[in-house]
């Protein structure tokens, strides 16, 4: 076995205990290996320890002689503001990198979150915040490690800890999350929802804005733009001044992740390192600017700059009086191949009701979303451009066109309109069936009130049938809203029949009635979509029980795994 | 960068007995409201099973407090599920239990279909056991019993694959990151690969099979109670076990003459075989150690048996 290995380690020992003797070290280290299995990481500290005290004069006396005497706790709340020396072990929750001058040094740290009692299932734990001068490239997140010489910090009452130079980490389990190095550059199209990150992407837009403070107090300069990969496209906010042209390729480092809406958007701040970058193979302006035309399935809330072509179907004009002042918004349903949903113009636009269905060309336009459903913003007439013919086939009747969708995609894309998916049913839920809503704002009423603050002690309602489910597709869920005629049909019932069976039976035996007859299925649906933080509803106009044929089932497992 | 916190509902995987029963290992977040998941031997995650079979038993026991939890075992073709319904189930699930139970008593074969949530608990003396809770469940026929089985078959020879494809890296996340897993696929496949080692697929194939040839009706088994089910009381287990013994012992020899090719028959194929024939598994196990103790087969490699 090579002695190698135990190189650094032993002169780690030694820079602690200059008199010990190599090969009394290296003997440690070999015994501790071959006869305990403890890796020579673990083992330093133990091996110093018994070097230290070798050293030690024996006959003098202890508590003057041990000025640091290592703290080992088990939870973070056993430690003292004025700890020193501590050793503990801990999961990390986080683990971000930035760059600080430090005494007029620049000196990489890392901070973030870590947690004790990693190893016990559902115990309380305590998180903290901790800093690693370091830092240490072994502290990952997810990882358990053990903490040994670390000091404890207290700020305004907020307690942390401080992984110093001299403190040692070693791991005990490796982290189970992928960890993307530091410097690193990612896709644009792996871009987290926070977090800060580094990027190579070429410049799309860029121009001059304000931030007015709300106060009043006065507006802050910033710049917004957009860059690009051949992943994707993300726009930015910077609090610096930037003077990269368009069509400049550059990195940037330490770019800070926020959602706005349901839109990631990078923020460029003093920390954020921003330099121009060579590589004559990365795609050129008009490449990425084709690629960033978006789709009706891909528009999310929040959403700037964006190009599109849709069809408008239904174009109106409306009018409202705000300060006094008459005011014009027109507004409509747009389609594309992939979906439907809502445009709104706050100038007008050269289109008349007889001239539809349009084809336009969207440029620069911005997303809002109603209810989850995408609503494109038109701010000034130009951003418009009517095209002569649609560039997908223009048989299609968009405006009864569905998508059939698979249920992992609704779920992780934004709200849509006029989709089909399907799923297993694993709920349904208990008030399914006869519900009663508020004549005022359509709620449910409970106890015959509706809760709503504009219309409470309201005792008006109305009768409405409706199905409460969850599908499932092994992978994601939503819930699945069925409305009456869609329900009625699938339960091949009548709303009197059903009032009947649920007078009769009570409501919990209907539902029970209903979980025999859809557990476990496969269900079809159609309708809209809304998707936000509560998960994924689809909204269902069109219900049917589909894929129960077992037989050809199994077939199909047959051929597809060769099982026979 | 922490992963969102917002609480999703977990998806639900159709899951044979065999693959749910033999898990040992189990993953809480260490956040309050982050869900549990017992991560099965080809590194499933599971919070939630669709599971269905023929219902075995339900019996209900009187706890400290007054009230009762009932605890019963569902069988497919791969084995049985246990699972147990205490209080804090909806009224719903509670009522269609006692329902169930009287409906047990007059002898009818009845299939049932559950949503459940998994759980893994350890006995004072360190064993480990799986469990289910329903949440949902209803009666079904022998058509829906039938579908179950063949999408369970096709979620379980997916998972195989997955779990096979995996084998290519090595099992820490840096490696399978440079896979075409997901993200949550490879958390369960290292935190199994790491615990289990190396796995044995032949009998979950097997399983599958099975499964098909029912779906297919090729079988009476869907609606046929198992062999076994009288094994209920563990008194009447042992009791049973003295008078088998010599039957057990001849019938284990039957299978391994009849099925070895030369290099052996697998442990697990024998087990199988003797279940078929009504022999309690654990019964069979513990019947083929003692063959192999006392010289009357040997394992010229591991698990794999023939006749001395």
């Amino acid at each position: 076995m090579s002695d190698d290995k135990y190189e650094s380690h032993i002169k780690a020992v030694l820079s602690e205990c200059p008199d010990a003797d190599t090969d009394e070290v290296r003997a440690a280290f070999i015994k501790y290996e071959e006869e305990f299995y403890i890796p020579p990481q673990d083992a330093l500290r133990s091996i110093i320890r018994r070097f230290q005290s070798d050293q030690a004069p024996k006959s003098s006396n202890m508590s003057s002689q041990q000025p640091r005497q290592t703290k080992k706790v088990a939870l973070l709340s056993e430690l003292a503001a004025t700890d020193r020396d501590v050793e503990i072990e801990v999961e990390v929750v986080s683990h971000n990198l930035r760059e600080q001058t430090i005494r007029g040094e620049q000196k990489q740290i890392a901070f973030g979150l870590i947690e004790d009692n990693p190893w016990e299932d559902g115990a309380t734990k305590t998180r903290w915040e901790y800093k690693d001068w370091g830092p240490n490239t072994n502290i990952t997140p997810g990882s358990i490690i053990r903490i040994e010489g670390a000091s404890v910090n207290e700020y305004q009452g907020r307690m942390s800890l401080n992984i110093n130079q001299g403190a040692r980490v070693a791991v005990l389990r490796e982290g189970t999350r992928p960890v993307t190095q530091p410097g690193e550059p990612i896709d644009i199209a792996d871009i987290p929802k926070d977090g800060y990150i580094c990027l190579v992407g070429r410049v799309l837009s860029s121009r001059d804005d304000q931030i007015h403070r709300k106060d009043g107090s006065g507006s802050i300069d910033v710049v917004r733009g957009r860059i690009a990969d051949e992943t994707g496209t993300i726009g930015f906010l910077s609090w610096e001044p930037f003077s990269h042209e368009v069509g400049s390729l550059i990195k940037i480092d330490g770019a800070q992740v926020k959602t706005f809406r349901d839109t990631p958007e990078l923020n460029f701040g003093r920390t954020t390192k921003i330099e121009s970058f060579h590589d004559a193979n990365f795609a050129n302006v008009e490449k990425l600017n084709s690629q960033n035309m978006k789709s009706i399935s891909q528009l999310t809330d929040g959403a700037r700059d964006v190009e599109t072509v849709v069809q408008i179907t239904e174009w109106e004009k409306r009018s409202f009086t705000k300060d006094g002042e008459e005011r014009h918004l027109w507004s409509g349903q747009i389609a594309d191949p992939t979906g439907r949903c809502r445009m709104s113009a706050w100038q007008q636009l050269p289109i008349e009701s007889t001239d539809l269905p349009v084809t336009v060309k969207l440029t620069g336009v911005r997303v809002r979303a109603w209810q989850g459903i995408p609503d494109i913003t038109v701010d000034k007439a130009d951003q418009v451009e009517i095209l002569s013919s649609a560039p997908w086939d223009g048989d299609i009747d968009l405006e009864n066109h569905v998508v059939e969708v698979g249920l992992s995609d609704i779920v992780n894309s934004a709200s849509r309109v006029g989709i089909e998916t399907s799923g297993t049913v694993v709920s349904v839920r208990e008030d399914s069936g006869i519900i009663m809503r508020c004549v005022e704002c359509r709620r449910v009423t409970r106890d015959g009130e509706c809760s709503f603050s504009g219309c409470v002690g309201k005792v008006e309602s109305q009768q409405d049938v409706r199905l409460r489910l969850v599908i499932d597709n092994e992978d994601v869920t939503a819930s699945v809203l069925i409305n009456k005629d869609a329900a009625l049909k699938l339960m091949n019932t009548t709303e009197n029949k059903m009032a009947k069976a649920i007078e009769n039976e009570g409501q919990m035996e209907y539902v029970q009635s209903i979980r025999d007859y859809l557990l476990g299925r496969n269900l079809i649906v159609g309708g809209r979509t809304i998707i936000d933080d509560q998960g994924a509803m689809i909204l269902a106009d069109h219900a049917e029980i589909s894929g129960d044929d077992a037989a050809m089932l199994a077939t199909e497992v047959r051929a597809q795994w060769g099982v026979n | 960068m922490q992963p969102a916190r917002s609480i999703k509902r977990q998806p639900a995987l159709h899951m044979f007995a065999s693959e749910y029963g033999e898990s040992t290992l189990s993953e809480k977040g260490s956040g309050e409201f982050d869900p549990s998941f017992v991560v099965t031997k080809i590194g499933s995650r599971v919070n939630r099973v669709v599971v269905a079979g023929l219902l075995e038993r339900i019996e209900g026991r009187d706890v400290a407090n007054g009230s009762v939890i009932y605890q019963g075992q569902l069988r497919d073709p791969s084995g049985i599920n246990y699972f147990s319904v205490g209080d804090y189930v909806s009224d719903s699930v509670k009522d269609l239990t006692i329902q169930l139970s009287a409906r047990l008593e007059s002898g009818e074969p009845i299939l049932v279909l559950m949503i459940a949530k998994t759980r893994l608990y350890q006995t004072d003396e360190g064993a480990i056991y799986t469990s289910l809770r329903p949440e949902e469940m209803c009666v079904i026929d022998t058509q829906r019993y039938a579908s179950w089985l063949a999408k369970t078959s096709q979620s379980l020879m997916e998972r195989m694959s997955t779990y096979l494809s995996s084998l290519d890296y090595d099992s820490n996340v840096e490696s399978m990151a440079k896979s075409d897993l997901s993200e949550q696929q490879v958390l369960g496949l290292v935190a199994s690969r790491n615990h289990y080692g190396d796995v044995d697929l032949e009998h979950y194939r097997l399983n599958v099979m099975q499964a098909l040839d029912i779906a297919e009706g090729r079988l009476e088994a869907a609606s046929k109670p198992a062999p076994q089910r009288q094994l209920v009381e563990e008194t009447e287990v042992k009791d049973k076990e003295v008078e088998a013994t010599d039957d057990i012992e001849s019938v284990i020899l039957d299978i391994i003459t009849k099925l070895d090719q030369g290099d052996g028959v697998e442990f697990e194929t024998i087990l199988i075989n003797a279940e078929a024939r009504g022999f309690q598994r654990s019964v069979a196990e513990e019947k083929l150690e003692e063959l192999s103790d006392n010289g009357t087969v040997h394992e010229p490699a591991f698990g794999w048996f023939r006749l001395v």
